[in-house]
């Protein structure tokens, strides 16, 4: 190690929905490398030990050969511009700064736009849109919350310090004792990791979770429920009559969810079904409900895509005006049935998780991609740019979670540019050839929800 | 003589023809309709481009091609006249439709009448999910007319259904009726599961015994009057054999956490 050592705090995590931005980093700065990152768990951990940078890869390529970033940006923003049914997808793991530009890109190509949340709380999202959302932050949790339930999550492994910063351990005003003031039942499919930390383990049979929370709202209503539910759930009536009592008497009353709800059969019911009963205890006491979401910024693409186009996530701009409808609109569906016909890509790796007959199409059509290191996509990518990683190299704004917006500090600098920075040179670009091709034909071409951005 | 469309070119992505609507060819000759715009992607062309159109509307437009299946809001808004397709066609078959009837000899996707209000649609082969529902964020689905489907559908039948009727001659997905608030659907083979979640009035109706949600109770087996009546209607366009209309009905009431005035009936012999 060298002695050119600096020391940045508050630094912010963004490995997880946690983004905790307590960390206190020590970064060498001749082996730009990050030596130590106190406070964070083992994810933030080995997320700052791995960051390395490849000095001497290209900023940019095409079809795998080194270009200028100038010759990258004309040929991404000619592809985009010459499609007819381009998407954008990913946007989870960067910046607001940069999910703008990517909405700005969209909307001027006319193209749809989707970003991960299709893949993981889409389903959530859905049902947001139809029963509504009774929500609050975290801070809220961790100082007034007296009952935690997580449902389909396993926290203890995927969001580490959600326990001890937010909603187990931790003490707040109405808090002191941490939790021995509070009642924690995890739900679940199977015992994991995260059992032991909470007060009451509910196990629930593969694929009933949402028997057991429409169940719960009956009961809730105070409707019967027959007995034999235990034999369909493997939920005792006895189990169902204690903890509804409970959720009716608790002074706040939090329900946090995962994707062992939002993704198994059911999806958007099983979530709406759980927002719904948060809904409902609010006739007794204060209750809210919460996704646990995964990756570092995911809830900021929600927060930015809503802004800019009124929904969450798979948006379409076809017709000039966005459109959201999720199965039609979303990325999964629309390349599994062939309907791309080019791909803007940022932050993400669709080629190494998505099912076989979308990353065949992918592999067709020509694919621009924004990432911090080479990947299955890039790999295939017609345009691959090389981008700095955003809350270690780049500044910015995340969304945390429970959408509270934190600022992110940079430990140190990367040779490379950022994805707001490409974006924005791509949609400059974008418009000047969608304004060109408008002119030949004698109409603006863009659509006038594009013109704002400067 | 009919106004006969054949598809000359496949579309490359999603094509939008909300203009093959009766309602929109009426009184046009074969080059005025092939002059008219249709959505390829996000550019404008003309329907001449992938159709060729001969004929003229009398009342009936005729669709073939080998290709339908990425053509989407073929009869949306249409009040009137007919349109037969040959062919699998793609989503929102006859969205928003107030009349008149849509004929397809193929399978159709998701989104088949969403949101219609009158006419009738018959697809010879299966649908998709989301068969005459509300749209994301709406809270009313179809409320009148009929969609009649010969083959399988998937999930959300009727999603928020406010009126109409529906029926399936072989099996329905997940949540058949969710959200329902009135209106009637009949599936002649399975049903999914969580049938008819949510709903507060309406009823939906099966030839299968059914796993039903923990909210919905039994009232009592019996023959409803008006089974004979609708089962007879059905009768036209489907095989309904002779002891379902004589047979009783177990009748199940919910759901129990919204108004509990829905009913599910299933052949009990
Ligand atoms: S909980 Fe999440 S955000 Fe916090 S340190 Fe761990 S990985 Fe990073």
């Amino acid at each position: 190690m060298s002695e050119n050592v600096k020391v940045v705090e508050n630094a912010t995590c963004t490995f997880c929905g946690c983004v905790c931005d307590d960390m206190i980093l020590t970064v060498d700065m001749d082996e730009k490398r990050i030596t130590k990152s106190k406070n964070a768990c083992i994810l933030g951990k080995a997320w700052f030990a791995e960051h390395y940078i490849e000095e001497d890869a290209p900023v940019a390529m095409i079809d795998n050969r080194p270009v200028s970033m100038e010759e990258a940006v004309e040929e991404a923003a000619r592809t985009l511009v010459n499609a007819r049914f381009p998407i954008t997808y990913g946007l989870s793991d960067t910046t607001c700064e940069a999910q703008r530009q990517a909405v700005a890109i969209t909307d001027t190509i006319r193209g749809n736009i989707d970003t991960t949340t299709s893949v993981c709380h889409g389903p959530s999202g859905i049902a947001l849109q139809g029963v509504g959302e009774s929500t609050m932050t975290l801070g809220e949790v961790k100082n007034r919350a007296d009952l935690v339930i997580y449902w389909g999550g396993n926290p203890a492994e995927s969001h580490p310090r959600h326990f001890g910063r937010y909603a187990v351990t931790a003490k707040g005003m109405f808090t002191p004792r941490g939790k021995k003031d509070r009642h924690v039942v995890l739900v679940d499919v199977r015992r994991t990791p995260s059992a032991p930390a909470a007060s009451q383990f509910i196990q629930v049979k593969p694929g009933k979770d949402f028997e057991v929370l429409w169940a719960l709202r009956a009961l809730v209503k105070n409707r019967r429920i027959d007995p034999d539910i235990e034999e369909e759930t493997g939920v005792s009536l006895e189990t169902m009559e204690e903890l509804v009592e409970r959720m009716k008497n608790c002074r706040y009353g939090v329900l946090f969810f995962g994707m062992g709800l939002t993704m198994t059969r059911g999806r958007h019911f099983n979530s709406g079904a759980l927002l719904a009963l948060a809904t409902d205890l609010n006739e007794y006491t204060h209750f809210v409900a919460k996704p646990v979401r995964g990756h570092g910024n995911v809830t900021g693409a929600d927060n930015v895509m809503s802004w800019q186009t009124g929904y969450p996530f798979g948006v379409n701009f076809s017709r000039g005006f966005p459109r959201f409808n999720p199965g039609e609109f979303t990325t999964v569906d629309l390349l599994a049935k062939r309907d791309v016909d080019a791909a803007l890509i940022v932050a993400t790796d669709p080629a190494s998780n998505f099912p076989q007959a979308a990353i065949d199409h992918l592999a067709n059509i020509p694919v621009v991609c924004l990432d911090t290191k080479a990947t299955l996509t890039s790999k295939l990518a017609h345009v691959a740019f090389r981008t700095s990683t955003y809350g270690i190299n780049t500044a910015g704004t995340v969304y945390r979670m429970d959408d509270v917006p934190i600022t992110l500090r940079k430990a140190f600098d990367s040779p490379f540019p950022n994805d707001e920075e490409i974006l924005t040179a791509i949609r400059k670009r974008v418009r000047e050839l969608v304004l060109a091709r408008g002119q030949a034909r004698g109409a603006t071409g863009v659509s006038r929800a594009a013109a704002p951005l400067q | 003589m009919p106004l006969l469309l054949r598809q000359i070119a496949a579309p490359d992505v999603p094509m939008e023809a909300d203009n093959i609507t009766p309602d929109r060819l009426t009184g046009q000759g074969a080059a005025d309709v092939e002059r008219l715009a249709l959505m390829h992607g996000s550019e404008s062309r003309s329907i001449g481009d992938f159709f060729s159109a001969t004929g003229s509307y009398d009342g009936i437009i005729d669709l073939q091609g080998d290709d339908l299946k990425r053509v989407k809001f073929i009869g949306a808004g249409m009040s009137r006249g007919t349109i037969r397709v040959e062919g699998d066609v793609g989503e929102h078959l006859g969205a928003g439709m107030g009349g008149g009837e849509i004929l397809v000899n193929g399978n159709a996707t998701d989104w088949v009448g969403p949101e219609m209000s009158g006419g009738r649609i018959e697809i010879h082969g299966n649908a998709g999910h989301l068969t005459g529902s509300a749209y994301r964020g709406a809270s009313v689905g179809m409320t009148g007319g009929e969609i009649m489907v010969h083959g399988n559908v998937r999930n959300e039948t009727g999603n928020a259904m406010r009126g109409g009727l529906i029926a399936i001659g072989g099996n329905s997905g997940d949540f058949t009726g969710v959200n329902m608030l009135s209106g009637s659907i009949f599936v002649l083979g399975e049903l999914g599961i969580r049938t008819g979640a949510g709903m507060k009035r309406g009823s939906i109706i099966s030839m299968k015994d059914a796993p039903l949600l923990p909210t919905f109770s039994y009232s009592c087996t019996y023959r409803p009057g008006y089974m004979t009546l609708y089962l007879l209607h059905l009768s036209r366009v489907f095989a309904i054999a002779e002891e379902y209309l004589q047979g009783s009905y177990k009748r199940y009431c919910g759901d129990s956490v919204e108004l509990n005035r829905g009913e599910i009936l299933l052949y009990a012999g």
